[in-house]
Formats: structure tokens, sequence, C-alpha cells
């Protein structure tokens, strides 16, 4: 899967700046390119779906169109998020087989949108980063401190979370022919 | 509409023309040659030819333009139309239909087969070089007249205009085969300069009859051009059939321009328009005076009228008011998408119009709330409208059946006769599409393993003759679609004997007749000890479930051994709006398509355990639906039990309040959940929160399940996990 900021991997290329929204998750504050943002609505409530897994909150009706929402910090195996005053859904287009879904992501709160000159982006570590490393597109390094930026299709990754949702909702038994059966393929 | 547009058009309307040709091959070949399929046949072979001819698709051109030679030769009885020429036609309709999807593919630049296009090329050649040895009876066609038509270069009395004179008609059809007269008028630029263009809306209906698929408007124009006349009508090669043209050379004579006008509907019309430009005044009022040498006209208009096919008629039947209404017109084709838009804007407003109602229901207004309920019904038959827009035959689908029937019995060498009923069921278009492929698998089982071969008939004292069927029809809210054959049954032994060498079940299992059916729809099930061309791969009947499940139906499987086997495959009729029911469970609501809905009962009159209660003396297994989705339970619920049924079972859904009807737009869920049984769909309430949809078929497949396991008990323990459904 490409990356939109592939130039940044090799520490060269033309100088070019990008636009990231910030955002928190708990109290740590995370980035996303802002391509892949459509809105941000404020949190008003979702429908819960039975059997899903904890970061797959549910669905919200997105002016007639059912959007699945994904808890964020759930995802990366933190505690569900709270819903609180400042809860918001940030509508991202993933692509998926060609298509470009919308899914919402949940997040305490939305920051602002910063602009950051590719010199500024320092490539994935290796370790201390309590996060699954591909789905680290980079460092943002701000005057204070550092911000990871998210790669959103990783994160979003609708294969693997509807093989996780699949795991969640089927019985071990039934999870077991399932994994037979996908081996088939 | 841009190229792509064209090109989609032009693949859908070859695939239709394709089709019909098909149809009328193997009627013939079924109830002997008539003139009105053949000429069917023609008519497609020239339409598809003359359309890829306007896209310069090369490769369909020729190689129809052959095909359309022989059936040219076919038509005028100078070759025969048996078997062999049945079959070699079937496989050039083939061929184009392989050009056809490479056009489709943007492939249109590679031969698909070249092997194949030179073998039908040479079995076609050989026709026609056969019939060109034998003596000619055929009159050369009408296109060969035109060419060699003298040119009529001095003639007497001409008039001044020193250009060609065009006088074009078209028939009504022409749009709908493809062909834009606009498209003709503009290649006329190629052959000289198109000057004083009139065009005769005199065929034009008032506003509201006017079709706009329909071509009304004749021409009249005046070409400067060097080109001789066989290059002037050459522009019009693939309309010509469809079209009545008249050309008229420079300085032609007073006599053709008077046949011209006796040729056209309104003389003075015309003459009047002739006078704006090609003609003088005098001219024009000379033109409409009778011909004084009346017997020598007579044969200067022959060689112009010659230039007009016999087709005169649908030309100007548009025009006359008892020759309207022909079988076409009352099709307007609608790109798909379009309607797709309706629909979703006709969901929007079923969930807008809940809205209202919800507020209106809130403000107890009665003036609103009628008010409302008036827009509300209005609303629900726009939507029955709507829907109804996707509705088409099923007869879509089975028609690709004879054929497949017909290459498939000659394949197996056995002899198996289609009938085919109720073809005329609609369902949703998009069902159509996804129920193809499915069918077609079923119809292959039956004919290989279903129906035995021609000994093995005999000696079961059967007719030699398989009989497999096709039949469709309307069952509260689904649409029923069977496929059943003669042959030999579902031998329920071997397919339990199976099912437990390939692990699927255990020996002790007790299984009724219905469930050791399902086993065949089971992943990697095949019985065929004999693995063939055409199925026994093991693959199939589970493919094909899960097809029929994805459009939220269901496949059973009724069987007699040594009569027959019928496999039913039940769908709803429409994948986008359903008439719902809301029931609450805690705090989330969900609908249940209200097709499904029996009944709603208190639950607390009924003794209920083990799952399973007495209802009026019968057992019905019931689902907790809170206790299947893990919601926390209420403080002081008073439960109801709906009764859903779905195809001949029947079950109960435990639930903590019955809100009512609803129509409900369904939107998927997504990949996302896909996986998710139990739950169908989403859909958007009046509040405008989403709301969960049932998935009525799994949930009474679980009740039953566990019904069966709860009584065969200790018997069956441990095999079947009582709570899930394997299915």
């Amino acid at each position: 899967m490409t990356s939109s900021i592939a130039p940044v991997a090799h520490g060269a290329g033309p100088a070019l700046s990008q636009q990231f929204l910030t955002f928190s998750l708990a109290s740590e504050l995370f980035a996303i390119p802002i391509d892949h943002i459509r809105e941000i609505i404020e949190f008003g409530g979702l429908t819960e779906i039975p059997l899903m897994p904890v970061f797959l909150r549910g669905v919200i009706n997105l002016r007639g169109a059912v959007v699945p929402v994904v808890d964020l910090a759930a995802r990366f195996g933190r505690a569900a998020t709270v819903v609180g005053r400042r809860t918001c859904v940030v509508i991202l287009e993933v692509e998926q087989d060609e298509h470009v879904l919308p899914l919402g992501v949940l997040v305490d709160a939305v920051n602002e949108v910063i602009t950051v000159e590719a010199d500024q982006i320092e490539p994935t570590p290796e370790f201390g980063a309590r996060l699954r490393a591909e789905f680290i597109l980079g460092m943002l390094r701000l005057s204070e401190r550092f911000v990871i930026a998210l790669d959103i299709q990783k994160v979003l990754s609708v294969e693997e979370m509807t093989q996780l949702a699949a795991t969640e909702a089927l019985s071990p038994e039934d999870a077991a022919v399932l994994a037979v059966t996908d081996q088939g393929f | 509409m841009d190229m792509d547009m064209a090109r989609d058009a032009l693949v859908q309307e070859s695939r239709e023309l394709l089709s019909a040709m098909e149809a009328a091959l193997l009627q013939i070949e079924d109830s002997g040659a008539d003139s009105e399929a053949i000429n069917a046949i023609f008519r497609a072979a020239h339409t598809i030819k003359g359309s890829a001819g306007l896209f310069a698709f090369n490769r369909i051109v020729s190689f129809t333009h052959i095909v359309e030679s022989v059936l040219d030769r076919v038509r005028n009885g100078v070759l025969p139309i048996d078997n062999a020429m049945l079959s070699l036609l079937l496989n050039c309709g083939d061929y184009i239909a392989q050009l056809v999807d490479a056009i489709a593919a943007r492939l249109e630049e590679v031969e698909p087969d070249p092997v194949r296009r030179a073998e039908l090329e040479a079995q076609l050649n050989q026709l026609l070089d056969e019939q060109d040895t034998a003596p000619t009876h055929s009159a050369p066609a009408a296109a060969a007249v035109t060419h060699t038509a003298q040119e009529p270069t001095v003639s007497e009395d001409p008039v001044a205009s020193p250009y060609w004179h065009l006088s074009l008609r078209f028939s009504a059809d022409v749009l709908r085969m493809g062909l834009d007269p606009l498209s003709f008028l503009q290649y006329l630029g190629n052959v000289g300069t198109l000057l004083n263009l009139q065009t005769l809306p005199e065929g034009l209906p008032p506003l509201a009859q006017l079709d706009p698929e329909q071509a009304y408007i004749g021409f009249e124009l005046d070409l400067q051009s060097e080109q001789d006349r066989a290059a002037i009508d050459g522009v019009f090669d693939f309309i010509r059939d469809d079209a009545s043209i008249l050309i008229l050379p420079p300085h032609a004579s007073m006599r053709e321009y008077r046949a011209l006008l006796a040729a056209r509907n309104d003389p003075q019309m015309l003459a009047a328009l002739l006078a704006q430009g090609t003609l003088t005044a005098d001219e024009a009022a000379r033109a409409l005076l009778p011909e004084q040498e009346t017997v020598e006209a007579v044969s200067v208009v022959a060689p112009v009228a010659a230039i007009e096919p016999a087709m005169k008629l649908p030309a100007n039947a548009p025009r006359g008011d008892e020759k309207k209404g022909g079988y076409e017109q009352k099709f307007i084709k609608i790109e798909v998408s379009k309607l797709d838009q309706l629909i979703d804007l006709v969901g929007e407003l079923v969930i807008a119009g809940a809205g209202a109602s919800l507020i209106a229901n809130r403000r107890k207004d009665s003036q609103f709330e009628e008010a409302v309920q008036s827009i509300a019904e209005l609303v629900e038959h726009i939507r029955d409208a709507a829907l109804n827009l996707r509705m088409v035959p099923i007869g879509e689908v089975f028609q690709r059946f004879p054929r497949v029937v017909r290459d498939i019995s000659h394949e197996l060498g056995k002899e198996i006769d289609l009938v085919v009923t109720g073809a005329d069921t609609e369902l949703d278009k998009s069902m159509v599409e996804r129920l193809s492929d499915p069918l077609m698998h079923i119809v292959r089982n039956a004919m290989d393993h279903g129906i035995e071969a021609t000994d093995a008939r005999l000696a079961a004292g059967k007719p030699l003759a398989g009989t497999l069927r096709l039949n469709a029809y309307h069952e509260s809210g689904s649409i029923v679609i069977e496929v059943s054959d003669d042959g030999r049954g579902l031998n329920k032994a071997r397919i339990l004997a199976k099912a437990i060498e390939r692990g699927l079940v255990s020996a002790e299992q007790v299984l009724s007749e219905r469930e050791v059916f399902r086993l065949i729809f089971e992943a990697g099930f095949s019985t065929a000890e004999q693995v063939t061309n055409l199925s026994g791969r093991g693959v199939g009947m589970d493919v094909v479930k899960k097809n029929i499940e994805s459009l939220r139906g269901e496949v059973e499987i009724v069987s007699t051994e040594g009569a027959g086997t019928t496999v039913r495959i039940r769908l709803p009729l429409t994948l986008a709006i359903i008439d719902g029911f809301q029931v609450m469970v805690n705090e989330s609501v969900f609908v249940i398509p209200l097709d499904l809905v029996i009944e709603c009962i208190d639950l607390a009159g009924l003794d209920g355990h083990h799952d399973i209660v007495k209802l009026r003396g019968e057992p019905l297994p019931f689902i907790r639906l809170r206790e299947l989705f893990e919601l926390p339970a209420l403080e002081h619920g008073r439960e109801s039990l709906v009764v859903v049924q779905f195809g001949q079972q029947r079950a109960g859904l435990v639930v903590d309040r019955l809100l009512g009807e609803f129509q409900a737009v369904i939107k998927p869920l997504g990949e996302l959940f896909s996986r998710i049984k139990s739950i169908s769909g989403s859909t958007i309430l009046g509040d405008g929160r989403v709301a969960l949809i049932l998935d009525v078929a799994n949930l009474v497949h679980q009740a039953v399940q566990q019904q069966a396991t709860t009584q065969n008990g200790k018997a069956a323990t441990g095999l079947v996990s009582p709570q899930k459904s394997n299915g």
C-alpha cells in the first residue's frame, strides 16, 4: 500500500509541505494527513452492532448513508473511548478494492490543522511508540514534541478489521472452520 | 453522449440483439423455419454490423458482414436452413458475442480467437461459394441497384440548382438501433459541403407524447460535392434499410423533383421548403403541378425510386395515426444508474416522511397528522411505482437456458426437453443479474447428475427424453424459482455416507431428510463418482448457496429417489426497500421484514421453557434476541413473542416491545459487518437513528436447529453446538 508521504521515507526529495489534522486520544496527540478526511462531525450517538469487537463501535447515519465508526483507542488495544463533551467523529475515506469507503473514527477531541514541512517528518522509530509500527506513517517533529502521524490505510484496513469482526461474531468452532475455508482461497 | 456511454450502449444493444438472434435460431430448430424468425436473425446481424461500423469496430463489421451475406441468402431461400446451418449460425452468434465482450473490455483491437474465427469464416465462405457456382435466383441486394443505377447526367428540363439534393426520412426506430441520423449528416461533410439544411418537424407529436428515443425529424439538404452518386449514397450504407433516402443530382430534372414531392407526405409544405433554397420559387411551383407526359415520367422516376428501399413504411409509420403503438414503442430504455438514483431519492423521501410523521404524532395535531398521513400514502405509492420500474421478468434469466440445455444435452448425449413456465414473474433487476450464475450451476447439475443416461431411463421405464423444468412464481412477498428434473433423484444413503466420509456429520447423528439434502450445499461435497466436464468438481452447490444467501434468499432441495429432484430458490422481491416491523430489545430498535411476520403474542401467557413454547398445541422454537445479542436485561420487561416464518418453517423471536410497521429503506452494512449472522442490513429510522434489520432466514434456521438438538437430546450430545447453527 502506498503512503502519501512516501518521499519522506528516503529522507530526501523536494521539500514539500503537507497538512495534517491533529487530534487527541486519551491525552496523547496523533495526526492524520488531511487528504483522507472528508469531514468532522460532533458525536451524536450511534447504533451499536451486537457481537462486534470493542473497536467497532457501531454505525451512524451520515445524511442517509450508514457509516461504520471505529474507536481508534480500542483499535490500538487501549481502553475504549469514553464519550465526552468534545468527542468527535472524523469521517475518513479509506480505499478498499478500488472503492472509496467512508469510515468514521471516534476521537476524544480534534485540535487543529497544521502544516508540516517535509524535513519535519521523521521516519518511524523502531521501538517505543506503544503502537504497531505499521500503523505509523512517520513522526512529526513539532516545536515542543513529536506527534505520531497515522497510516490510515493500515489502521483502518477493512480486510483486517473484517477478519477480527468475524472471529468475534462466531463461536470458536465456527472460527476454526472459517480459518480452514479461508486457507483454501 | 460521450464515447464511453455510446460504447456501452453498443455493447448492451448488441448483446440484446444476439440473444434475440439466438432465440430465433432455437425457435427455428424447434418449430421449423419461418420467415419472421429468419428476418429477425438477419435484422439482428445487420444492426450489429451497422452500429459497430459507426465506431469503426472493424473486427465485428467484417465478421458480421459474412454472416449477413449468408443470412441474406437464407432469407431469399437460396440457402437452406438446416441443422448444420443452425449450428453454424449459433456458433457465429457466439463468436460475435466474444467480439462484443472484447469491445466491452476495451480490447477491440485484439481478435479474441483467431483460429475459431478462421474456422467459422471458412465454413461461411464455403456456403457462399457453393451458392455462387449454382445458378443465382436471388435478386441482387437493393444497394447494388443503387450503385449501378445509371446517372441521369443529361436531364430534360433541368433545375437551376448546381447542388446535389438529399431528402432524408428516418425510420422511427433508428435511434434505438444505435444509429444517430446526426452522425450521418456530419459524415456527409466528408464527401462535400452541406448547404441549406432544412429540418422537417412535421412528424413531431405534441410534447407530452414525444418519445425521446424516436426519430421524428426529416431533413432536406443541398450538398455541394464533386463526388459521384455512389460516394454520396455510400454514406448511408448503414442506415439504408431503416430510412428513406432520395438523392437528386445537380441540375436534376423537374420530373425528379416531382417524384420527390410525390414520395413525401406533404408535397405543399415540402415545395415551400425547397423554394427557400434548393429551387427557385418558380421551379417549386412548377414541381407541384402535375406532370404532363405521365408515361415518360414513370420511367424517369423509376431509378430514383429504386434508391428508396422497401422500408418506406416504417419511416412513415409514426405519422399515420393507426400505425402507432408498435411493440417497441411501449418501452423506453433508461440507464440503470438513473433508476438507482431515483430509488435512492425515494428512499430519502421515505425516511424524511417517517421523520415528519414522528413529529406529527408528538404534536398531537390531528390536521397535521392527517396531512402527513396522506403524504405517507402517496409516498408509499411512489415507492412501489419506483421499485416497479426496476422489476423485470425473470424470463431475462430463463432465456439463456434453451441454448444451454441444447448444447449440454448434445455434449452429454442425453435427450432433454426444457419446459419453462412463469417466465413473466417479475423481480428486481439487480437480482436478475446475480441469479444467472447460481441457476446455471443448478441446471448443469440437474442435467449432468439428475437426469439419467438414455439406457438407464429406459430401464427405469421412463420416457426416453428427460424433462427439465424451470418455473417461477410469487409467494407471500417472495419469488420462488424452481429447477426440477425427472431424473434419478437424490440418494439419501449415499449422501449421508459421503458426508460421514468427509467428516461433515458423525455416523451416530440422526438427520431428517431435509437436513441430509442440505448437506449437498456444504463446501467440498460432491457425490459424483465420475468428474465430468460440467460439474462434479465439488465446487458448485456451496457457491450456489452462498450466492443465494447474499441475495437474502434461501435454497432447498426436495427429491424423491427415482422420480426426480427439485431445487427451490426463494428470494425477496427487492433489495432496496421493504415493509418493516419495528421491535425493541432493551434500548435497541430492530426491524423485521413485515412479510415474514405471522403474528405477535404476549409471552407472559405462554408456557415457555427450553426455548420452545406451545402455541395452540404446536411446539414453536424461539430465540431471545436479548440473549442472542448479549444485551443487558431490562428491569421489569413484559416480553412479546413475534412469530416469523421463512419458507416452511416458523419460529418465535422474543423482544421487549413492539413498535409497529414502517417502510425500511435497506442500507447495506458493508464489508466490515459482512460476517455477522442474524443481521442482514440496516435502515434509518424517522428520527435519524440507524436500526438493524434482522436476518429472519438465519434466525429461524438457528431456532429450528436448537429445537432439533433439544429434542434429540442426549442422542446427539456434543456433535452440534446447541446455540449456534453451522449453516
